[in-house]
């Protein structure tokens, strides 16, 4: 059984122009131990995938629906006050993107890592403490920066703060959103060997979320690419990284420069698609070179030995 | 000397410079640049004029002698209240006495109990401005605070626009809505009396006079309290709003936070320098009193006092009252500056590395 499964995930919000189709019917599944990474351009939807999983969902949504399987129990049919005691942080935790501000500028960071643990386990204070401490230390920080705040420390070590806050209830499941796009490439480096330390140590599994498709291929099993709301493709990363299929994806790939290969660099023209009102059929059709009559009709997911891609291309391949 | 320490020293020195200006600045403007000195010699060399003409004793001598003699007598009453001085030296010494709280004599008013003292004349209306104002902005903030908090909850919810429908509503001073309450509860229901502090005769027990008092106080309180509800409601709501878009705010929900904690950890705390400004400066505004307010309902309070003065050109009067607000001002920024350091660890480190 997967530990995670997604079943046409919806998720509009409403804006005064119209409605934003941030998530729009996404399905995908994770085993245990397992590091699915998300990429996308900015604005595709993929931070909104992340908080439609953990239900942070925006003032103005407008649907949410679909179903998400948790060792196969459907959170979706939790109410408010059962999701926030049984699934949030105890089963999935979030890293945030933009870490620096993730922090509560007056609360000593040790509380704020702590914290889950006294909501959640029960736990006394004293006892929580003890045991930030300890996960501070696996994090790479020293013990004595428990009773710092936030501004005491560098950005590099916030973000660490943040994944031991993420770690310390030992959650099924970590999403990664952007962890390290607030970070210079050394510090970057850093957190990216940090993460894939704990996951060997701890078996965590992973969902990470980026625009990066270098860090993304670091960690990756499975990769996923993100598209107007969509995921239209999913598959083994090197299955992905080998041999993409989807037009977008082969277009992502040769848009990022590479050490081992002497390859031209690609941007791909036009811009990302306005979520408010996406083309109909294929949402990539306008900036495709292989598009076809039938990419008006909006192509289902076809399966080439497990490798998933939304593309009429594959339709006779299956 | 420990840095905070030299900070606050730092602090407190360049306060006591402001208030040091501002009273200087209204010694000359209440003194119209020393216009006023003018106007006072005339005055003097009047009276002497008419104490002379009216003397019997003065009644031989010759309106050329007379006039010297007026003369001579007006210099004596000018020098003896100083006027003789330019303005310039008078000046410095009018702010040496207010800086040390030296207030003197009233010119014209006096207070309640026939004093000429521009302390007594303070501190008689005082305690009845604290009682009504002070209370009534504690009211108002505290609705304002926690029906906003719990407002930010309800974003875009019909209570919520109605509460931003009808902030305009404000605009509307307390008094008016006074005036409409004495018709409301005193003209029509006779259930209230329409103003004043006490009951007359006051009743000579005590209990039986706070409770007068109380009854007395419940209009005014309540002008107070409709005109600034809704605004009070909005504007700390938009700000809860603010807050609560942070990123921390989002962890937080996100750590499974109960929705109450998260309102005091991370909503409250972090936006408590500013609410605690906001709620130091309205009580100290609220001593000063409300000139219209004190009118409408009769009651004894400094803001008539003031208004008094500024009419009478009262000018120890206008000073003692500015100079005593610019105190109670600056320890009010002072006090702020040490809470600051208290609440908000950031602040704290920034005291302790200025210097």
């Amino acid at each position: 059984m997967a530990l995670l499964k997604v079943e046409d995930l919806v998720m509009y919000y409403r804006t005064r122009k119209g409605t934003v189709k941030a998530v729009d019917h996404v399905s995908f599944e994770i085993e245990k131990g397992e590091t699915l990474a998300i990429v996308g351009e900015s604005g595709c939807g993929k931070s909104s995938l992340s908080r439609a999983i953990i239900r942070l969902l925006p003032r103005n949504v407008e649907t949410y629906e679909g179903k998400v399987f948790l060792n196969g129990t459907n959170i979706m049919e939790l109410s408010e006050e059962r999701f926030r005691k049984e699934v949030r942080w105890r089963k999935i935790s979030m890293v945030f993107q933009g870490a620096l501000n993730a922090l509560n500028p007056v609360l000593k960071v040790g509380e704020q890592v702590a914290e889950p643990l006294v909501i959640h386990m029960g736990m006394g204070k004293k006892e929580a403490l003890k045991e930030a401490r300890e996960m501070i230390k696996q994090v790479g920080i020293a013990e004595a920066f428990v009773d710092r705040y936030p501004f005491e420390l560098s950005g590099g070590m916030r973000q660490r703060i943040v994944i031991a806050m993420a770690l310390i209830t030992d959650p099924d499941l970590v999403i990664l959103d952007e962890p390290t796009s607030a970070l210079d490439v050394i510090t970057q480096a850093n957190v990216m060997n940090l993460l894939k330390r704990l996951k060997k140590e701890r078996d965590l599994t992973y969902i990470f979320i980026t625009h990066d498709i270098a860090l993304a291929s670091e960690l990756a099993d499975k990769m996923a690419t993100m598209y107007a709301g969509q995921i239209i493709e999913l598959a083994d990363s090197e299955s992905y990284f080998g041999k993409p299929l989807h037009p977008y994806t082969q277009k992502l790939l040769g848009s990022v420069p590479t050490l081992r290969e002497d390859k031209e660099i690609a941007p791909i023209p036009g811009t990302p698609p306005n979520l408010l009102n996406p083309p109909v059929g294929c949402r990539f059709r306008p900036r495709c070179d292989q598009a076809m009559e039938i990419c008006e009709k909006e192509p289902p997911m076809f399966s080439l030995d497990g490798h998933r891609v939304k593309c009429w291309l594959y339709r006779g391949e299956e | 000397m420990p840095p905070v320490v030299k900070v606050l020293v730092k602090r407190a020195l360049i306060l006591f410079v402001i208030v040091l200006i501002a009273t200087y600045i209204t010694i000359l403007v209440a003194n119209v640049g020393g216009y006023i000195d003018d106007l006072k010699k005339k005055e003097i060399e009047f009276q002497v004029a008419q104490a002379v003409q009216n003397n019997p004793q003065y009644k031989d001598l010759s309106p050329a002698e007379k006039t010297a003699l007026i003369k001579k007598l007006a210099q004596v009453e000018i020098k003896r209240q100083g006027l003789d001085q330019p303005f310039i030296i008078r000046s410095f010494r009018y702010l040496w006495d207010a800086i040390t709280l030296d207030l003197g004599r009233a010119e014209k008013m006096t207070s309640d109990s026939g004093s000429r003292s521009v302390r007594i004349i303070i501190l008689e209306r005082l305690p009845q401005t604290i009682l009504l104002f002070t209370t009534a902005t504690v009211i108002n903030f505290f609705i304002g605070l926690f029906g906003g908090l719990s407002l930010s909850r309800k974003f875009g919810s019909f209570l919520d626009k109605l509460v931003i429908y009808l902030s305009p509503t404000s605009a509307i001073p307390g008094w008016f809505y006074g005036i409409f309450l004495i018709m409301i509860f005193y003209t029509w229901l006779h259930v209230l009396p329409p103003g004043g502090l006490v009951d007359y005769p006051p009743p000579p027990d005590p209990v039986g006079y706070v409770l007068s008092v109380l009854k007395h106080m419940i209009l005014p309180l309540l002008s107070w309290v409709v005109s600034s509800f809704f605004i009070g409601i909005y504007s700390n709501r938009t700000f809860f709003l603010l807050y609560s878009t942070e990123d921390y705010v989002e962890v937080a929900k996100a750590k499974g936070l109960p929705p109450r904690q998260i309102e005091r950890r991370y909503i409250l705390r972090p936006a408590l320098p500013p609410i605690i400004t906001q709620f130091a400066f309205a009580v100290v505004f609220s001593w000063s009193g409300a000139i219209i307010t004190e009118t409408v309902f009769n009651w004894p309070g400094l803001g008539l006092a003031y208004y008094q003065a500024i009419n009478l050109v009262d000018v120890p009067v206008i000073v003692g009252i500015t100079v005593v607000f610019g105190y109670l001002i600056a320890a009010t920024v002072f006090i702020l500056e040490i809470l600051y350091g208290l609440v908000d660890p950031r602040i704290k480190a920034g005291m302790g590395e200025a210097l």
